[in-house]
Order: C-alpha cells, then sequence, then structure tokens
C-alpha cells in the first residue's frame, strides 16, 4: 500500500483546519469518501486536494503552505509527513504517533501534545510546545519566542539555542545514554532527526510557573 | 545397552527437570566491564530455588549493535518455580543490583504476552523527577522506558521484560579418579555450553559439587546430601558409585525449552568425555527422582543419539 497522499492543488491564502486528516478518521473510507469530505464550510477535501494511495496509517502532504493548520490534531496512532512548510497548531493535542513536517511549522505546534513524536526539521513559530503534556517535540531550525510556554511534561529536543527564557532552569550540560534510545527511535523514519548522534545536550527544565516537570534539551552540535 | 563415548562410561539414566518461569534481561552500560559488574550482582546468590528464590546467570555478551541503547552489555536468564516470585526477585534484584550500579541500564530480552515489571515500580525512587518515554522500536512497535535520575546521571530502564514458560533442572553428572580430573572435565564443559544460547548454567562456575536427595533422617530438613554419590561413604551407604570413583560433580541447566536444554547437555556431555578416560573420566550419569516428580525427561543416550 502507498502512502494516503493530500497534494494541495492552489494557492491558499487563508487558514485551513486539516484537523480531520488523520488515521482515525480516514482509515475506512474510499478515496472518493474522504474527497467528499467537509473540510471548511462550502469547501470539500476535494476542492483544495488531490487525493492519492490508500495506507491511511501513513498520511502525507505535499506542495504545502502555511496556511494549513491544525495538521495532526489530536491523532493517535500512524504517520504523518509534511513535505513542506504547515501553519499553526501542527500535532494539538496529539496522542500517539508520529509528526514530521520536513519545512517550517507555525505558531504552537505541539500544543497540549500528550504522547507521540513530533519532529519539525525547519523552524518552528511561537510558542511551541505551548502546554505541551508528555512526548517528544523536535527542532532542527530556529524556534520563536515563548518557547514551552506553559509546558508540563515532555521533551523538547533542538538543536539551535533557543531565546533564554525566564520561567526555564538552566541543569548544566550533560551526557545522556537515553538519547540513543530516543536517536535509534528516529531510524524508523525518513528525517533529518535519524541522522541525530550527539549523546550530549544542555538541559533546562520548566515551565516552573507550573509543575515544571518538563525539559528542553538543546543538543551539542560538536 | 552399553555406551561410551571416548571411553567414558555413558548410564542409561536420564534427568529429570521442571516447571519454571524464566525471563531474560539485558543489561548495558558505559563498557563491558561496568555491564559485568552489574550482571554479577543481579545474578549472585541465585543459584537454587531452595535457598535463592530464583537461579540466574549470564547468557551471553551482546555487542552494541546487539542493544536497545547501543552500548556493550550482557544478557541474563533468571528462572523461578512461579511467576509471583520471579516478578519479586526481578524487582529486588533490580532496584539494589541494578539501579545502584554506575552507568548500567536494564532493557527487556524477551518479547511475550506475559510481562512483568522491570522499571515500572521502580520509577518512584526517581521521587516525582522521573520521565517516562513510550518509543517504537525496530518493529514499530512502542515501548516504554523510564529515567529516573541518580547521582551519575540518569538511570534507564525499560518498563517491563517478557516471562515465558521454561524448564528448570537439567542435569548430568561427571565421575572420576580425582577431584581435580573431575573438576577439569566440568571446566571444559562449561566452556562449551556457555557458547549456547538459552541456557544458563547457575551454580558457582557453572558447577555443583553437593547434589542432594529430597528429604534427611533430620525432620525439619527437605533436602540432604546425595549420599548414594558420596565417595566417602561408599560401602557404608547404599552407592551409586565403585571403587575407583573419587569424585562427582553435577552440571546443572535452566533453559527456555527442552530442546534447549538438551543441547546443552548433549554439547557439555562430549565436552566432558573429550578429555577420555585416560584423564580420569569414567562415567557420566544424571539425577533423577525416578521419573516421579518432574515432566521432563533428559534420557542421556537419546540426547547423544546413541
Amino acid at each position: 500500500m502507498t502512502a494516503l497522499t493530500f497534494t494541495l492543488k492552489k494557492e491558499l491564502s487563508h487558514s485551513l483546519d486539516c484537523s480531520r486528516l488523520t488515521a482515525a478518521v480516514l482509515a475506512d473510507k474510499s478515496i472518493a469518501e474522504i474527497k467528499a469530505m467537509t473540510l471548511e464550510a462550502h469547501h470539500t477535501v476535494a476542492d483544495w486536494f488531490t487525493v492519492s494511495g490508500s495506507d491511511a496509517s501513513h498520511i502525507v502532504f505535499k506542495d504545502t503552505n502555511q496556511h494549513l493548520s491544525y495538521i495532526g490534531k489530536q491523532m493517535q496512532n500512524g504517520t504523518i509527513t509534511i513535505e513542506g512548510d504547515c501553519g499553526d497548531f501542527l500535532g494539538q493535542s496529539m496522542k500517539g504517533g508520529t509528526i514530521i513536517c520536513k519545512g517550517n511549522a507555525g505558531d504552537r505546534a505541539g500544543d497540549k501534545m500528550r504522547r507521540g513524536i513530533l519532529l519539525i526539521e525547519g523552524n518552528a513559530g511561537d510558542y511551541c510546545a505551548s502546554s505541551l503534556m508528555a512526548g517528544t517535540l523536535g527542532v532542527l531550525g530556529a524556534t520563536g519566542s515563548h518557547l514551552g510556554y506553559s509546558m508540563k511534561r515532555g521533551t523538547l529536543l533542538l538543536a539551535k539555542s533557543p531565546t533564554e527564557q525566564i520561567t526555564w532552569v538552566d541543569c548544566g550540560i550533560h551526557t545522556l545514554p537515553f538519547l540513543k534510545l530516543l536517536f535509534k527511535s528516529f531510524a524508523n523514519f525518513d528525517t533529518q532527526f535519524a541522522k541525530l548522534t550527539s549523546t550530549r545536550a544542555q538541559r533546562w527544565m520548566g515551565d516552573i510557573s507550573g509543575i515544571g516537570k518538563a525539559e528542553i534539551l538543546l543538543l551539542n552540535q560538536d | 545397552m552399553n555406551v561410551q563415548k571416548n571411553g567414558v562410561q555413558i548410564d542409561d539414566t536420564f534427568a529429570e527437570a521442571f516447571n519454571m518461569r524464566g525471563t531474560r534481561v539485558l543489561i548495558t552500560a558505559q563498557n563491558l566491564k561496568w555491564a559485568y559488574n552489574a550482571a554479577n550482582a543481579m545474578t549472585g546468590f541465585a543459584t537454587s530455588v531452595i535457598g535463592c528464590g530464583v537461579e540466574a546467570g549470564i547468557e551471553c555478551e551482546l555487542t552494541e549493535d546487539e542493544t536497545p541503547d547501543g552500548r556493550p552489555g550482557v544478557s541474563i536468564l533468571m528462572f523461578a518455580m512461579g511467576s509471583k516470585v520471579l516478578m519479586q526477585q526481578l524487582e529486588a534484584r533490580m532496584g539494589q543490583c541494578i539501579l545502584t550500579c554506575p552507568t548500567a541500564a536494564a532493557f527487556s530480552g524477551l518479547a511475550s504476552e506475559d510481562q512483568i515489571s522491570l522499571g515500572k515500580n521502580l520509577r518512584y525512587f526517581g521521587d516525582g523527577n522521573q520521565i517516562s518515554k513510550l518509543l517504537p522500536d525496530a518493529d514499530g512497535n512502542n515501548q516504554r522506558y523510564w529515567r529516573i535520575p541518580v547521582m551519575d546521571g540518569e538511570f534507564i530502564t525499560q518498563e517491563t521484560t517478557g516471562m515465558v514458560r521454561a524448564i528448570g533442572g537439567g542435569n548430568f553428572l561427571v565421575l572420576g579418579e580425582s577431584q581435580s580430573q573431575v573438576l577439569a572435565a566440568c571446566e571444559a564443559a562449561i566452556i562449551a555450553m556457555k557458547k549456547l544460547p538459552n541456557v544458563i548454567m547457575p551454580f558457582p562456575g557453572g558447577v555443583v559439587r553437593s547434589g542432594s536427595k529430597v528429604g534427611s533422617k533430620y525432620p525439619k530438613m527437605f533436602a540432604s546430601t546425595n549420599d548414594a554419590f558420596c565417595p566417602t561413604l561408599k560401602g557404608g551407604v547404599k552407592t551409586e558409585l565403585d571403587m575407583g570413583i573419587e569424585s562427582v560433580m553435577e552440571i546443572v541447566i535452566d533453559g527456555l525449552t527442552f530442546d534447549d536444554i538438551a543441547l546443552s547437555m548433549k554439547v557439555g556431555i562430549e565436552a566432558a568425555c573429550s578429555l577420555g578416560a585416560d584423564s580420569g573420566i569414567k562415567r557420566i550419569s544424571a539425577g533423577n527422582y525416578g521419573g516421579k516428580l518432574g515432566p521432563y525427561l533428559f534420557k542421556l543416550h537419546k540426547i547423544l543419539g546413541a
């Protein structure tokens, strides 16, 4: 089976809510049924996307842009690959599975995420990992302001230094063998994250305005 | 039928073995030295279920490519008479031997439907600072790991490991003209047997000298010395030994399956016999209870293809 693929047909000038395009919703639907699904008022999936493939456990978005929002919202399993940029609220409240964004993500990526792996190969916007409860969110590019705002538990893995934030406590630099386990799990996917090797990382705990059990790990690039 | 191997007589008898529950744990560390430190502690005082609760041993070494965290390690097998004891002993030994050992980590070594706690309860040592990670393995199945902050960094353990039905008590006896000759034959056997997967020989160095029989003249003792195989009692008790036998030692094997134990016994007996009758090894026998107690009978002649 080939991945269920959504290719954006035309330029979007407004935010399009893609939250219904997850494995749980699409699993038992035919291509025709998927095309007929309503994405927003007066518009169906077919109005915005060409649809191909059949494997709903692996969903691919192509020719994407920053207006595709809520991709992977509440997803529970499977893999979503975005072969470009995406909009706000990527992986909001996701409960499992893996999302790989090969471009940049908008604001509030991983908002209220509970479980799973969310990997952004480009930049992430403001409020990345806001209110994240558990799981792993990785960003290879730059991150915006208010990183990990109200983040409760979980891991935020960074390759580039974040801006300093007063509600995150510096725990120093450590060698963490756990990272080998994490990188090994990335090897299951077609992502730049699978190339990570450094087990040396700077660790922050936060957000101490809340329970403060989350962590930011900044990988040493040496 | 008179069966000999290299001039060593193989008795027409059998080893009698029992149902057990078994598990496998992979121990990794910064290097093999510390993996062994952890594994030796975890499998220490685990020679016999009679007094130790479990029987455990190191199965084999693991390269970096064979472990979940890419560090060198060892695989250990642990056996008990029931699942409850196995779970209790595993948790206790994890807490006292692996959690405490610098750089050591523990992972599941068995995939099975029955799962028992590895670090599931040990995580509370983190006092609220423990971190759970649910990560897909190479097959895409999610595995839960715990990261527990400790003074050397982090202790990493998988949440559970598999438990399977297993067999304990496979054995054979090496009978010879002197203690040193019998021990040399047993050492040769253990070297050969340690190359096989899915089995352990839980006694010190893999060899036991104090084989036992059921019961005793003392009411409180439920096992006592196997006087029929004690060389110094020849003539004084009903003996299994002729006058030329001066020493007897036993190798006990626990394994995951009947075939694993049978192969291990075959390889061990052949290695012991390879020294030959000229080196003082006279007989190979086995311990049993007349076939009335254990459901598994390992017949020596059949195992050796005689």
